[in-house]
């Protein structure tokens, strides 16, 4: 009888360790996780890509899952760009993108935001362009791509004959908004400032049926009211400099003192990033992540 | 020691199985293989061969791990031959860990077999013995550890091919489960979030233990990283087989 | 007198079936089984005596009753020192010698190194498999398996032995080497307890049985006490006397070669039949009482379920 009992306590007891142990050895692998995730976001950017496929090649390696590849690849580039530790990413820029378009022509979203990185992040105009003729030639029904090429070439190369030019091309696609013609009239004659480009831009934004022109809309609104928030912020930087030969602690304090009426936001309502060391100011929000 | 005895005998069964042999062969074509892959690229060329050698080592181990841990308990039980054992004064979980270990010293060996022949490759090409792919190695096999304690849960009460399946489930959200964290990041605060961050914090991260990249490209990493990835892969694996033992005791052997 | 087993009160079933449909397989089954005796569990396939051993060896759980070996609880590990198992239609692994197979399974037991060679020797002579030591188990005979699986029941040399349907399958040659076996341990002072359903064996080695019928003892006790000395009838062969005259003496059974087979009934007519016989100068070439054997108490049980 005596033994019985003890019997049963001792399974009693183990099945209790044995949950016991459960227990305790979940909590210290999601504690160890918690820390090494911590570990690696302090260290390891992104390794330098020394050997990538074409996208020919990737295309066999999907074995028909070209369109999936394209869109993981694309993720991936996006994760990857927006990581601004990274000092080189721009060397395969060109070619990520190439290989993402080559897996899947009629995915939209790369090109333009593989000309938006290239054109404002990477500097490389060139680059933009070409990106926009390939998405023009694959899809030729989007005039979005012609209209981008021709805003980028206006704003950034001062171009203004290579802008007339995709303006045409914009003007003779079904669905481009009607102002484009104005836009073919003017680039004859002048750069485009920021209230033409925010003007148009916000025609667009309304005018559009689609919700991806309008995505791309707002992005631009975004960038062109960025443009010319940091511009004024900038000038009173200057003023406030030449007058106390430093720069200011925060943003506020050109307000205080008088060198800005108010303290101007993003688009979103977020305050502007400053750094009183360097006097750089940087938009809160990677415009074409928003 | 009993569980010693068991593992032993574990040992001596699964390296006479032909998907072992099956699979080695594999992984070597792979590795050997590689050697054409690097012909067609431009610049590094050991660079492929060390990621085909890393990942054929990685992904072979893991279909050796699977194939073979699953059929370990449930063989048993469907053949009839764990009778005469379980009614030996044994206990059962002494049985369950002798299984383990067994199939674990299996993969090792196979594991040193596959590291050979890709070590020689890259000798061939580097004509240096590269011992940094060591670590990244014992870290597959760390990986390798936890992915047969998970087949041999499932082999507990599955069949050998449902739990192949949840097996494979297992390291593919491993490798991917990564992905959730930047999903967390968009969701808005609340209890989803919270929820999504605790199952976050509890799918397994197979990733840990993946330095394949980081070895290729010598880059260097914090040691803190190596022992904590071996203790979350120790910690994994002991909560598996805790799992696992609980779920054999009171199993009926009809 | 010790008692070794003792089982009471058992209750098991089990689920089968995708949507579980629950099956009672035994049914408040209790017994005792004496040291030094060999004990036989019977009865007809599917009755519960397989689920019956697996219950006490702890391969099944059962939902209810108690279980003592040796007065401990019956899943100590003091208790399965002492047990020995050999189950029905044994499986090895097959990619062992016979020693290197109870090698394995001695490491199992506290049995230190220097007796566990001594141990598989006497083994292998005792159940005549010496020359086969090094052949590998899946080149083994059914009747070769089974003694390699007594041999290994016996590792531990356990005061139980118990045998699930030992005798299945073998060839009467087997049948006999392995009822040898069994009636040496118990000279040894070993308790015996066996299952089957081949009861002329039962009936052979057994000192006391149980008979189970779906999942409950129907009768239990000593083999003499169940099975009655009466004479149930008596058979005669014999020869130079007419049928004609045998009539009303007997039942006819048959006749071939001159010889007539004849079931006779009553006592006082075997006397009539021996005298007719002598009278006619005829012969009697056999003469054999029967008395209620196993079987038929066992048909008789089991025709009234």
């Amino acid at each position: 009888m005596k033994d019985i009992k003890k019997l049963n306590r001792e399974k009693g007891f183990s099945t209790l360790f044995l949950i016991f142990l459960l227990i305790l050895t979940c909590g210290i692998f999601m504690s160890l996780k918690i820390k090494i995730d911590n570990i690696f976001r302090k260290k390891i950017p992104g390794s330098s890509i020394i050997y990538i496929p074409s996208g020919k090649y990737l295309k066999f390696a999907s074995f028909g899952n070209s369109s999936l590849l394209a869109d993981l690849v694309y993720l991936w580039a996006i994760q990857y760009y927006s990581d601004y530790s990274i000092a080189d990413r721009f060397k395969y820029l060109d070619h990520i993108f190439s290989i993402i378009n080559e897996l899947d022509p009629r995915y939209l979203d790369p090109y333009e935001v593989g000309a938006v990185i290239a054109a404002y992040e990477a500097g490389d105009l060139d680059l933009t362009l070409k990106i926009l003729d390939k998405g023009l030639e694959k899809n030729p029904e989007q005039w979005i791509f012609p209209y981008l090429a021709g805003h980028y070439v206006q704003m950034i190369k001062k171009d203004y004959k290579l802008a007339r030019a995709y303006y045409e091309k914009t003007m003779n696609i079904e669905g481009a908004p009607p102002h484009t013609r104005h836009l073919y009239a003017d680039a004859a004659f002048k750069s485009m400032d920021y209230q033409t480009a925010l003007q148009t831009w916000l025609e667009i934004y309304k005018t559009a049926e689609e919700e991806r022109i309008k995505k791309i809309a707002s992005n631009h609104i975004y960038q062109v009211k960025a443009a010319v928030d940091i511009q004024r912020i900038k000038g009173a930087i200057e003023k406030f400099k030449e007058r106390y030969s430093r720069n200011p602690m925060d943003l506020s304090q050109l307000v205080r003192t008088g060198f800005l009426d108010s303290l101007p936001k993003d688009l979103d309502g977020k305050e502007y990033l400053y750094d009183s060391r360097t006097g750089e100011v940087k938009p809160p929000s990677i415009p074409w992540k928003r | 020691m009993k569980i010693r005895a068991i593992a032993l005998n574990t040992f001596k069964e699964a390296i006479r199985d032909r998907i072992l042999y099956l699979l080695l062969f594999f992984a070597a074509v792979c590795i050997i293989f590689s050697r054409l892959l690097a012909l067609l690229t431009v610049g590094d060329r050991v660079k492929i061969i060390k990621d085909v050698g890393l990942s054929s080592l990685s992904i072979f181990g893991a279909l050796m791990a699977i194939l073979i841990g699953t059929g370990l308990v449930y063989k048993e039980i469907d053949k009839k031959t764990i009778y005469t054992i379980i009614s030996k004064p044994i206990h059962r979980y002494q049985f369950l860990l002798g299984k383990f270990f067994g199939l674990v010293l299996t993969l090792f060996i196979m594991l040193l077999l596959m590291s050979f022949i890709f070590l020689a490759l890259v000798f061939f090409h580097t004509f240096k013995i590269e011992w940094e792919m060591l670590i990244a190695i014992l870290f597959i096999f760390v990986e390798l550890c936890l992915i047969t304690s998970v087949a041999l849960l499932f082999s507990c009460f599955s069949t050998p091919i449902l739990s192949s399946i949840f097996s494979l489930a297992f390291y593919l959200i491993g490798h991917t489960a990564w992905g959730l964290e930047t999903l967390i990041k968009k969701v808005k605060p609340g209890f989803g979030k919270t929820l999504a961050q605790v199952l976050y914090h509890f799918l397994p991260d197979l990733e840990n233990f993946n330095f394949k990249t980081e070895i290729v490209h010598h880059l260097s990493i914090p040691s803190e990283v190596f022992l904590f990835s071996i203790l979350y892969g120790i910690f994994y694996t002991l909560f598996i087989l805790a799992l696992a033992i609980l779920v054999f005791r009171k199993r009926d052997f009809i | 007198m010790a008692t070794v087993l003792k089982i009471e009160n058992l209750h098991k079933s089990f689920s089968l079936g995708f949507i579980p449909k629950k099956k009672k397989i035994l049914n408040g089954i209790s017994l005792s089984v004496e040291k030094g005796e060999i004990f036989g569990y019977l009865g007809p396939n599917g009755a519960g005596k397989t689920t019956t051993i697996k219950c006490i060896l702890g391969l099944i759980f059962p939902e209810k009753g108690k279980i003592e070996l040796f007065g401990h609880p019956y899943l100590s590990l003091k208790a399965k020192e002492k047990t020995g198992f050999l189950p029905e239609n044994p499986y090895f692994y097959d990619h062992l010698t016979a020693s290197e197979f109870l090698y394995f399974y001695s490491q199992l037991f506290l049995i230190n190194k220097k007796e566990r060679e001594e141990k598989i020797e006497s083994l292998l002579r005792l159940v005549d498999l010496e020359l086969s030591a090094d052949l590998q188990l899946r080149k083994f005979s059914r009747g070769m398996l089974q003694r390699i699986g007594l041999a290994q029941a016996l590792l531990n040399n356990p005061s139980l032995v118990l045998l699930d349907e030992p005798l299945g399958g073998l060839d009467p040659l087997g049948r006999k080497e392995i009822r040898d076996v069994i009636v040496r341990l118990k000279e040894e002072g070993k308790t015996i307890f066996l299952s089957s359903h081949i009861l002329q064996d039962i009936e052979m080695i057994c000192d006391r049985v149980a008979i189970i019928v779906n999942g409950k003892i129907i009768n239990q006790g000593a083999l003499q006490d169940l099975v009655s000395e009466k004479i149930l009838f008596t058979e005669v062969i014999l020869s130079g006397v007419e049928d004609k005259e045998l009539e009303g003496l007997g039942e006819y059974l048959s006749g071939q070669a001159g010889r007539t087979l004849l079931k006779v009934f009553k006592e006082e007519n075997v006397e009539k039949v021996l005298e007719l016989v002598h009278s006619r100068k005829g012969k009697i070439h056999s003469l054999i009482p029967r008395t209620e054997t196993l079987e038929d108490l066992f048909v008789g049980i089991v025709k009234q379920r």
